[in-house]
This record gives structure tokens, sequence and C-alpha cells, in this order.
């Protein structure tokens, strides 16, 4: 049956919204819900204050594993990334599962050595750090994790209130664009979804690259429909 | 010769092994397994390890005094044999750069000894002029690609984020010195986007990081090399690709001019 109503730029933008949101919901509810789980099994380990990164990788890895498991969306690494002094043997310690057959991230080991970079800086364990809150961070160039163009999605973990680090998992660009650029592309008009200091995620536009900023170019001036459930906006023209 | 080389794998190896990585990661954006985590192959893996572990150590990546992963850790990362990580153990502490501990707390160790500025002068000394020149091509070339996207793409939050941390910077302790800085470089040319360029500047900053040490010995030439850095943030900032790539030039060849100087005095 054909249809005589034509589909508007804000109506597509909503579409669009949605199937950003149903994309990246599952992931997030499944890293919140980690972060509350690591909460209770760090709290009732009983040896909290006295934990080695040996015994904190045993604790995070099959919740790590689990998270990347995830059906639909393709979680490329998580883990939980402990905060500054909390274990007894590393003052900094990454307790990270990635990659197709999931390995434990090794930083020393690297032919570029890792294990010097102060994770407290980077955006994805700071904002959870100060806010208290979640965060998706990115799209950013991941060089201590994926070494991938990324997405992290970050959720802090507290022990009552004490901040005792951050739960995280990463998207890698990649996968998101060859998932949602076929699902964007049904829409008919051009979409462009932006995070929120107005970088490109994705956009079915050819001239729109991943990373771009807006300000200042063509689609600074257009309106744009927020994403529910994850800080992220459409553009559509 | 740069303390901090690249692992050579042998040719054949290499090209099966990166087909069968290319097989292996389809979850990864068509890269091959990278060479930031790259298995070592056939002949030679004892010193290859052992290659990769001294160059770590010399360079500084591992601190004096600073434990290693486990023999079994080492061995996964690595894709060789316990036996085989044993093997380059063993040749590095008969080189003095790693001492072995035994019990509770034991492990491998990078001695105290370990004097990565020492190490540095050295490789500085067995050096030719055309290598460092050379290398400085490489690395302006290099980073100056990054910086004239950053200036095109950074948001301004995450340049004033690279500005904080080059405000908080305390020369009084120079280990610390280093580390940020080469930390701030990589922030600021990841704000590029690129993960090949950033990648690949990395490395490079590695290569270059124990010679700037050097420098960073030296009060009029690290607050040079500062001031210059902070051109090249202000050029970003400003968005403006043009500057920043020249900031960066003058940056690296008053490092460059640096290098050979010092070099020249050891002669």
């Amino acid at each position: 049956m054909v249809t005589t109503t034509t589909t508007t730029a804000t109506e597509t933008a909503s579409r669009a919204a949605a199937i950003v949101s149903q994309y990246f919901s599952a992931p997030i509810a499944a890293l919140e819900a980690k972060a509350v789980q690591l909460s209770v099994e760090l709290a009732a380990s009983g040896r909290f204050g006295e934990l080695s990164s040996q015994q904190l990788d045993g604790l995070v890895e099959p919740h790590a594993l689990n998270i990347i498991a995830l059906p639909d969306a393709r979680v490329y690494g998580a883990g939980f990334i402990a905060a500054i002094g909390l274990l007894t043997d590393e003052r900094h310690h990454l307790s990270w599962w990635q990659g197709e057959e999931p390995k434990r991230l090794l930083l020393a080991a690297q032919s570029v050595n890792k294990e010097h970079i102060d994770y407290s800086e980077l955006e994805w364990f700071r904002v959870p750090m100060e806010t208290g809150q979640g965060h998706v961070a990115g799209p950013y160039v991941d060089y201590l994790c994926s070494d991938e163009y990324t997405i992290t999605v970050a959720a802090p973990v507290h022990i009552d209130t004490a901040f005792v680090g951050v739960a995280g998992l990463d998207l890698l660009i990649d996968s998101i664009e060859r998932q949602l650029l076929p699902q964007l592309a049904e829409l008919g008009d051009k979409v462009t979804v932006i995070n929120s200091v107005g970088r490109v995620v994705v956009s079915t536009d050819p001239h729109h690259a991943a990373g771009d900023a807006v300000r200042g170019g063509a689609l600074a001036e257009l309106a744009r429909t927020a994403c529910d459930g994850v800080a992220l906006e459409i553009i559509a023209a | 010769m740069s303390p901090f080389e690249p692992t050579d794998v042998s040719e054949d190896s290499a090209a099966v092994a990166d087909d069968a990585a290319l097989v292996r990661d389809s979850a990864r954006p068509g890269r091959l397994q990278g060479a930031l985590f790259q298995s070592i192959g056939d002949a030679g893996r004892a010193e290859l390890v052992e290659r990769r572990l001294a160059g770590a150590i010399t360079g500084g990546h591992l601190r004096a005094g600073e434990r290693l992963p486990s023999e079994y850790d080492l061995a996964r990362t690595f894709g060789v044999a316990p036996t085989t990580v044993r093997e380059s153990l063993l040749a590095l502490r008969s080189r003095g750069l790693v001492v072995t501990r035994r019990g509770r707390n034991g492990g491998s160790f990078v001695t105290e000894s370990a004097d990565p500025v020492a190490h540095a002068r050295t490789a500085l000394a067995g050096t030719s002029r055309l290598a460092l020149r050379d290398l400085g091509a490489h690395y302006s070339a290099i980073t100056a690609a990054c910086v004239r996207l950053a200036a095109r793409r950074a948001v301004p939050s995450e340049v004033q984020q690279v500005r904080s941390r080059l405000n908080r910077l305390d020369a009084s302790d120079l280990e610390q010195w280093r580390s940020t800085l080469d930390d701030v470089q990589i922030e600021l040319v990841s704000l590029s986007q690129s993960a090949r360029l950033t990648r690949e500047q990395m490395r490079l900053q590695a290569e270059m990081s124990p010679m700037l040490r050097l420098i960073d010995a030296d009060e009029t030439s690290r607050s040079a090399q500062y001031a210059q850095l902070l051109s090249v943030v202000d050029a970003v900032e400003a968005g403006d690709d043009h500057a920043a790539v020249a900031a960066t030039e003058r940056m690296v060849d008053a490092a460059i001019d640096v290098l050979i100087n010092l070099q020249s005095r050891t002669h």
C-alpha cells in the first residue's frame, strides 16, 4: 500500500533517536547492574582494604566476560578500573578484558609501555569519579585499552560513599557504524548522530565523518533531537 | 640505535600470523593484530622477549625496582612458552637489568640501578647524526599530522584538559615531568580522532622519550621545549592547523638540535 504522507525531518529524527536509544540501552543497563554487583561483591569479600590485583581480577573477570558476551551490541572490552591506591600491591590497576577471544589486558607487557599512563585524568574515569554518575565518553581514540576509535560507557562503583573505581565497557565506533548505519539509512533523510560536545558518532551523509565537530559547520544551526537514556543527539536533514 | 626498538618477526611466520590474525580479529576494524599487542613468532623467541623487556627497562618504561608481570602473564602476552620467558629473564639477570626474589612477595624486578638517563646517554653516543635527524623527521611528520587534525577536530573542553595538565607540571621531579609530558603529548595527538596516527605517534614517542630526558635535564632546553609545546596547544585551541604544524616542527627541530649538540660533546 502506498502512503501519501511525507516523512518530515522531525519524524526521521525521532525514529533515529529510538534506534540509537535501543542500541545503547542494553549495554548501559548491563554495565550499571555490574557496577552495583561489584560494589556488593567487593564489600562482601571482607578483604576490602587488603585486596590484591590478582584477587580483584578474579572477582571482576566473570562480570567482564559476561558483558562482552552481550548479544546485539558488540562490546569489545569490559572491566573495572581501580581507584588510585585501592589495592595493596599496585597503585594503578585495570582489571580489563578485551578482544574477540577476550584476553586480560596486560599493560606492562605492551610494546609501548602504558603502565605509567595516569588514567585518573581520562574522561571515562574522571567524570564518574567526580560526579558519582554514569557517563558515556567518546567517540575518542582509546590509546590505553582498545587502541581504536571507541565509545566507553562507564559507571562509578562505591562502597557506602567511598569511591572504589569505575566499571566500564568499550564499543568500537567501527562496530557502531556497521550496526547502526543500515538501520539509519532506511529512514531516508540524512541522519547524523552527535555526542554532547557536538562530535559526529555516525552519519548516513558521507560528507560528515565520525570525529568531525559540528561547530561552525553545515549542521551547526540545525535542530537536534535527544536520544532517551544516552547523551547523544540526532540531526536530520 | 634506539634503546626501545620494535620487535622483528621473521617474514614467513609474520605473513601466516597476519592471515590468521585477520580472520580471528574480525571484531577489530580490519587491523592486523597490532604491533601494540604483538605475538612473537618463531626463531630466537627468547632473544626477542629479552630485547623487548630490555628496551622497556632502558627506556624507563619499566622503572627501577618495579615488579615485572609474572612469567605466566608474560608468556601469555607474548604468545611464547613459559620456558622461553624464563630463558630471557636469565639473560636479563646476567645483564644486570633484572633481579629475581623468592618467597611470598617474590618475582622478577627491575634492578634499582637501572638508570634510563645513563642508558639514553649511551644510546645517544652510539647513534649517528643521520639517525637522529631521520628519527626527528619521522617524529615531526607524524606528530604534525596529528596536531593538524586535532586543530580541526578538537573541542575546547578537551584542549583545556590538556592545558590544565601542562599548567600543573612541576620541574622538581624530572621523572614525573617526562612521564606527564609524554602523557600530554599522546593525549594531544589523540584529539586528531585518528587511531592509526595516534598508535604510530605513541611508538615514536616511546623512541624519543629516553632522549627527551636528556633535554629535560637542562633547565634552559627544558623550558624552551615546554614553551614550544604550549604554542602547539594554543594553535590547536585556536583551530589553526597551519600554526599547529609549524609549532610542532619548530619544537622537534629544536629538540634534535639540542641532542646533536649533546652528542657532539660526548665525542
